[in-house]
């Protein structure tokens, strides 16, 4: 089999055909890619050219998947009126909630939703806009539309502990609150639809708060999976036909519920070291599975274990029927050893091919 | 009367499992009105009650939110009930710095952990979140504690373990440091130079009482 490029493989898989070999994406790495550059950390928030710069340079020097995309996991507060902190600190790794825009309940019933001008918005924009410019024509996607989840969203703007406790004491708060960001969420799908198109368009939803060191699987069925289930219908009413589903954490009990979720035909599950390969692909046969190298082995492991553990992922990730994309099990470290990231894509290379 | 066995003591028992805050305050108030012994209803009430949450939650019973809302309730009480106990022990308790470490501003699983030392009477010094090395070392050369407990949920920010850990050993060589947080295994936190490690709040007294036997007769060799 000639050499697929990484679009022809990724339409392989879509199409449920064997690629080449297993793709390579690096998670969510624009803050590795920065440092790789020998930028400050902070450029990967702050601004978009470099980051784009640095992350195309990253993913061409690795041979990895490249998906742009600006964003980060605390996204919302600020966009809401709140305040974040651009990391600056030594060991700082992304932009944190310094002030939630809503801190009563009051609050809650007097939320504005955010303008294009809000918080992130116009950096995400600028890296989006010089994305699509310069696609690549052997380049699966130029754009990254989130679909979010008005749960996670919720806990950005309350803040995590405060919102869990309403989850408790103040159920209805809380479900007005996830019903007003849903409708706003749904809202933007249309307008995201209207500027970007469909075509190298990947929706992506993130749950990293929804996992069960946070919440029971009750509660994840009573406040994330609603919301959750008419994302995903909106966007395949819209036309986008896959979703990238990252099952961050600890989410097994979470899965049976999982399943009943329309990620896309396929969709892509992304799940961290918490959630085996196997486990993942008996739950979702017909998805293609996307994982799972613990970060923190990437971080702090030798460049052999982290080579073995690679291969024994990619091994058996090669095995699953419906399609498998290798990843670190979240966020790339933006300070993982330069030994340790080669020796992960080295194995991938080593034993990623499907002949 | 055996005042551990007060029907005021049993319902603030009972008002801190359903974790309801207001009803421990009023409690807490009625109890010192009626004369009864604060040291008794935070010895016979509080503590056994969220002893017994902190039962619940390991067993998969009650989840974050409960725990949270619970020493909420506890706090409450202890609030109130505090000041007024003659004579407290404090010397007597075995005494926890605990915080997030620098850079890290996530801090659920902090204070799970903290109630969880709380609620066996350990007296706890919450230093917050993102925590510089410097600020643990001078909070244990004005309160010695036992342990020093650091916590870190990012990849990036446990980077600052093995700083803060080399920090509080150069000042203070006797005591033990305890970590834990998402990406952190027993491994990694041996390698950073800590004496334990605890993977969830649930287990991490269980650690805590190991570490003190276990450092204890490692000071007497």
């Amino acid at each position: 089999m000639r050499n697929m490029t990484d679009r022809e493989r990724i339409e392989a898989l879509i199409s449920r055909r064997k690629p080449d070999r297993v793709p390579v994406w690096p998670g969510p790495c624009n803050g590795f890619a920065v440092t790789y550059n020998n930028l400050p950390l902070a450029a990967a928030y702050t601004d978009p050219e470099a980051t784009y710069r640095s992350l195309r340079k990253t993913c061409f020097d690795f041979g990895w998947l490249f998906l742009p995309w600006m964003a980060y996991a605390s996204m919302g507060a600020w966009e809401f009126g709140g305040e974040v902190r651009m990391p600056s600190g030594e060991f700082d790794q992304a932009p944190v909630i310094i002030r939630h825009p809503v801190e009563e309940e009051e609050d809650v019933y007097n939320l504005k939703w955010p303008g294009p001008e809000s918080g992130f918005y116009p950096t995400a924009r600028k890296f989006a806009e010089l994305a699509r410019r310069e696609r690549l024509d052997n380049e699966p996607w130029n754009s990254v539309i989130s679909s979010g989840s008005a749960y996670g969203l919720a806990c950005q703007l309350v803040g995590l502990e405060k919102f869990l406790k309403w989850l408790v004491r103040k159920p209805d708060v809380a479900h007005f609150l996830i019903r007003e960001l849903s409708e706003w969420s749904l809202s933007s799908l249309e307008q995201k639809k209207e500027r970007l198109g469909i075509e190298g368009v990947l929706a992506m939803v993130g749950l990293p708060l929804a996992s069960n060191q946070l919440i029971p699987p009750h509660r994840f069925e009573e406040f994330v999976l609603p919301d959750l289930k008419e994302g995903q219908a909106r966007l395949r009413a819209l036309g986008y036909r896959t979703t990238f589903a990252h099952i961050c954490g600890e989410q097994n009990k979470n899965l049976p519920l999982l399943a009943g979720v329309d990620f896309g035909d396929p969709g892509i599950i992304s799940i961290g070291p918490e959630i085996g390969l196997e486990t993942a692909a008996r739950y979702f046969p017909h998805h293609i599975i996307c994982g799972n190298l613990d970060p923190a082995l990437i971080q702090t492991g030798t460049p052999e274990r982290v080579y073995e553990a690679t291969k024994s992922i990619v091994e058996r990730g090669k095995r699953l029927e419906g399609g498998f994309i290798f990843a670190p099990g979240c966020e790339l470290p933006p300070r993982a050893p330069l030994e340790n990231v080669r020796a992960m894509t080295k194995a991938v290379g080593d034993v990623g091919s499907y002949e | 009367m055996d005042e551990g066995n007060h029907e005021l003591i049993r319902r603030l028992y009972d008002a801190v499992l359903d974790m309801d805050e207001d009803g421990v305050t009023a409690l807490s108030r009625s109890i010192l009105a009626e004369g009864i012994d604060p040291g008794s209803a935070v010895k016979h009430g509080l503590m056994p009650a969220m002893e017994k949450v902190g039962e619940l939650y390991a067993a998969d019973i009650y989840y974050v939110s409960e725990l949270l809302l619970a020493a909420d309730a506890l706090h409450a009480g202890l609030a109130i009930l505090a000041p007024h106990i003659s004579g407290r022990p404090e010397e007597a308790k075995r005494r926890l710095i605990i915080g997030t470490v620098e850079g890290d501003v996530h801090d659920v699983g902090k204070n799970l952990v903290k109630v969880m030392f709380e609620a066996r009477g350990w007296s706890v010094h919450d230093l917050g979140k993102d925590v510089a090395a410097e600020a643990f070392v001078e909070e244990q050369a004005r309160i010695q504690a036992d342990i020093i407990a650091l916590s870190a949920l990012m990849t990036t920010t446990m980077l600052a373990m093995p700083k803060t850990i080399r920090a509080i050993r150069a000042e203070h060589p006797k005591v033990a440091v305890m970590v834990g947080g998402a990406p952190l295994t027993r491994e990694i936190a041996l390698s950073y130079g800590a004496d334990g490690y605890a993977r969830n709040a649930g287990e991490a007294i269980a650690e805590a009482k190991a570490l003190l036997v276990s450092h204890n007769n490692l000071m007497k060799e």
